[in-house]
């Protein structure tokens, strides 16, 4: 079935074309204007979608060599996310589906990261755990089949790339933080100052970062501006150490409590170099396969939403037409 | 002309169908007990059901879509529908002021082609307002205001015309008290002087001229966003948190 996908639920405006797992298009249009406010400011991205959605989709169609005509169905991110950026995407898609016919397939955008891993080539087959990092959210996941996910722990507070990007703006990086900060840490000694590694002692497999955060933040403040300065290397790396070192915990722990057979991850956070050797070093050691899916299918993008909606239920036309977006909660099994 | 016209920017989720000057279907669906708008759920059944009372969208000249000034969430669902049914029939799609077609439907309403002035509600205390003739031609441009700087503006517009302007719509409606007293009346809140019409919306879509094939329907926001208001006044980023 050759699938058209649309995702909106934050900052990026994306659409993609499918034919089964195959990705035929995967067209990403960033919104660099949130760099500025230093986060992404939900009215902001919402016009933005508004402006982008139709060339964007109008750009995965020339791409993949196909029309409106050659498109069986219609995928979209129904949530969670933001409301008013998921509800661009949403009457886009309802409205593409419409006149046509064509069935929608609401997804779910959690699912999405999961099911980036069903992508050709080398799709990766369930059950397998996992860990999904961005500035949105932040968990681990198991995958038992292609249908959905179990949440097994998620942050209790901030997700791991919204403490970054945090930690990355107190050091004087600009936004988005992440590559900024992972650069920064490269040069700087992990061990030099101190930071908490939060719910090492809490036994399940839930996260938090802000007492990361906090801890950051009274660093900053015993070393004083001009210590800040002359150890932004080493706050960058210890506190980076410290986000991975909490992650890698939690995965190992999973992998601990019950055996798996591989190991994915998912998320703009799954893109940072440490955390990707850490979580390739516990996979080495215990025997498990590790799936490192491209760095554009692990950020926000529509292709993953085809993915996610070739295993979810179909709308046939007209039961979606009065179908609303979703914006907290997710469809994933909890 | 068949035309397909629509507007969710305000809490009512209008739609009609304009075959010539012949009205063949219209809708107008209230927001829902708890005062939710109803736009996501209910507007594209009723623009299907009145492309349908045109003979189907192979016979439809022209969509026509409300862009505000509005609720920025209404808005942008009208916006993107009108987008997503345009790239996918290959009818052209025009924007239309909100303020104008509410302008249309006063004159419509009461009968009158000298000016008029529609008002919404812009949340927040404020209206947007405008005036316009009875075929919805600027002749004020569009602007926000409190409901004192209205009643200012108002007594200075009716000092340059010949009889005072009707206003009206739900801005007029939410802020009537302030307005009676100023010496403006209006209407009870049922009167058909403040309810948008579809028909009107489909009339000012079809006497538009078409917009440039492939640019973007533009919202009329006339407020930019917070956060850059904020931006704009501190000269900087607001602080983690
Ligand atoms: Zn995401």
């Amino acid at each position: 079935m050759t699938l058209l996908a649309i995702e909106t639920s934050c900052d990026d405006t994306c659409a993609a074309v499918l034919d089964g797992g195959r990705i035929l298009s995967n067209v990403i249009s960033s919104q660099s204007v949130h760099d500025r406010y230093g986060g992404v400011v939900p009215e902001v991205a919402s016009r933005h979608h508004v402006e982008l959605a139709v060339p964007v989709i109008e750009a995965a169609l020339t791409e993949s060599g196909t029309d409106l005509d050659g498109i069986e169905a219609v995928a979209v991110t129904a949530g969670p996310g933001l409301i008013g950026a998921l509800l661009v995407g949403l009457s886009t898609a309802k409205a593409i589906a419409a006149p046509r016919r064509l069935p929608l397939i609401p997804a779910d955008h959690l699912h999405g990261h999961v099911a980036a891993n069903f992508l050709e080539p080398d799709p990766l087959e369930p059950p397998f755990l996992c860990l999904i990092a961005s500035g949105g959210h932040t968990m681990v996941a198991a995958v038992r089949d292609h249908s959905g996910f179990e949440v097994l722990g998620e942050t209790l507070d901030d997700a791991a790339g919204e403490a970054i990007d945090k930690a990355a703006r107190m050091l004087g990086l600009g936004y988005p933080g992440g590559p900024a900060l992972e650069r920064l840490a490269a040069d700087g000694d992990p061990a030099a100052v101190e930071f908490p590694v939060a719910m090492s002692r809490d036994p399940g497999l839930d996260l938090s970062f802000s007492g990361l955060k906090t801890a950051l933040v009274y660093r900053c403040r015993e070393l004083g501006p001009e210590g800040v300065a002359e150890r932004r290397a080493d706050l960058a790396a210890g506190f980076q150490a410290a986000v991975v070192d909490q992650l890698v915990t939690k995965l190992r722990r999973a992998l601990e409590r019950e055996p798996w057979p591989a190991v994915a991850l998912g998320g703009g956070v799954a893109a940072n170099g440490p955390l990707r050797a850490a979580v390739r070093d516990l996979c080495d050691r215990l025997g498990v396969r590790l799936k490192l899916v491209p760095t554009a299918l692990c950020t926000d993008n529509a292709a993953m939403i085809g993915a996610a909606a070739r295993h979810s239920p179909v709308l046939a036309w007209p039961d979606y037409l009065g179908f609303d977006a979703f914006a907290t909660g997710s469809r994933g099994k909890r | 002309m068949k035309t397909v016209g629509f507007d969710t920017a305000t809490d009512d989720t209008v739609v009609a169908g304009l075959d010539g000057n012949r009205v063949v279907a219209e809708a107008t669906i209230a927001p829902s007990d708890a005062g939710r708008p109803l736009h996501s759920q209910a507007l594209l059944e009723a623009v299907g059901e009145a492309a349908a009372a045109l003979g189907g969208w192979d016979q439809v000249d022209r969509i026509a879509v409300g862009l505000g000034p509005g609720t920025f969430t209404g808005i942008r669902i009208g916006v993107a529908t009108a987008a997503g049914l345009s790239l996918s029939t290959g009818v052209p799609a025009v924007g239309v002021s909100t303020l104008a077609a509410l302008g249309v439907s006063m004159a419509l309403s009461s009968g009158r082609d000298g000016p008029v002035m529609p008002v919404l509600d812009a949340r927040r205390g404020e209206v947007f307002a405008g005036l316009y003739n009875h075929a919805g031609r600027e002749l004020e441009p569009p602007f926000v205001a409190s409901p004192e700087a209205l009643i200012a503006r108002i007594e200075e517009i009716t000092s340059r015309l010949p009889s005072p302007p009707p206003v009206g719509g739900p801005g007029a409606v939410r802020f009537a008290d302030e307005l009676d007293r100023a010496g403006i009346p209006i209407p009870g809140p049922g009167t058909a002087l403040h309810r948008l019409s579809g028909r009107a919306v489909c009339e000012l879509g079809a006497g538009a001229a078409r917009s440039e094939p492939g640019k973007p329907l533009e919202p009329i926001y006339l407020r930019v966003p917070d956060a850059q208001l904020w931006l704009e006044r501190d000269g900087r980023e607001p602080g983690p948190d």
